[in-house]
């Protein structure tokens, strides 16, 4: 087996979600399931969910990391509760009544200040470049360009009545 | 322990005359295209391309988190210091940290190399 730096990502992927133990360059061992595998840098980072404690996030770095060995294999289950640490999750959820009124809100806003806008079902289309879907919030536009990316998001964190900026 | 000591050291910046990309750099050694295999299919990159980014940016999303919180660095020959994590270079070279507790007392801010951590440690 290569040594773990000079794994392949593919070989990386095999271990997420896993409960594992790694040990490292000192003889210490670290147990937790693998969240990911640094492409750049080979690091290992493990969670864990203690009883009556907080969860615990361990990095450890790819250079001191010498083996790696599965313990347990991990479900659905337990993917989404250690995604769920770090990715941000949605808790409002709006009717399609105020869905539809932010995005109205939001078309309006968009040009008045003179911001070419079309409606395009369910998403604004911006220049035909960019694309703010629902919630319409800032965290809702997606574009190649980051220049205009930038601007149409201070503009939609700008919006009088405050009520476009980031839900979480 | 908490009093904060001078700055002992400056770290050297980043070179001036260039844009900021290091041709010397581990990372670029690793995946520079001279290097890489020319064997390996066009679907196969994309692939391995994809499963390289949905990795990064899982950890890119640890170090988000790991801003700003208490973090146990364990380094060699048994040296755990705690310091609060500022950031990290793209290559995961340096980490900035600020009060970082060592037995000579507290400095205020301060660059560890990645070669002479082996582990951190946070809670969330």
């Amino acid at each position: 087996m290569l040594q773990w730096s000079d794994r392949s990502p593919q070989q990386w992927r095999e271990f997420v979600n896993q409960e594992v133990c790694v040990t490292a360059r000192d003889q210490q061992r670290f147990e937790g399931r693998v969240f990911t595998v640094d492409p750049v840098s080979a690091s290992v980072v493990l969670v864990s969910f203690p009883e009556h404690e907080r969860p615990s996030v361990k990095v450890i770095l790819g250079h001191a990391v010498t083996d790696v060995q599965t313990l347990a294999s991990g479900t659905e289950e337990t993917e989404r509760r250690m995604k769920s640490l770090f990715l941000p999750d949605r808790t409002q959820v709006l009717s399609k009544e105020e869905l539809k009124s932010r995005r109205e809100n939001l078309r309006l806003w968009l040009e008045k200040n003179r911001v070419p806008v079309t409606e395009d079902g369910d998403v604004l289309r911006v220049a035909s470049v960019l694309t703010i879907s629902a919630p319409y919030g800032t965290g809702d536009c997606s574009c190649a360009n980051e220049i205009i990316l930038a601007r149409v998001q201070s503009l939609v964190e700008s919006i009088p009545g405050g009520e476009h900026t980031s839900l979480s | 322990m908490k009093t904060p000591v001078s700055v002992l050291r400056l770290p050297r910046g980043p070179d001036p005359n260039s844009r900021g990309f290091d041709p010397n750099s581990p990372r670029f050694i690793a995946l520079c295209p001279t290097t890489l295999s020319s064997s390996s299919s066009g679907r196969a990159d994309e692939e391995e391309q994809r499963l390289r980014s949905d990795l990064r940016e899982r950890f890119l999303r640890t170090l988000l988190s790991m801003t700003d919180k208490q973090v146990e660095f364990n380094m060699h020959e048994k040296v755990r210091v705690r310091a609060r994590f500022g950031a990290s270079d793209i290559d995961v070279l340096n980490f900035q940290v600020s009060d970082l507790e060592t037995p000579l007392g507290v400095q205020k801010e301060a660059l560890l190399r990645s070669q002479d951590v082996i582990s951190c440690s946070f809670e969330l």
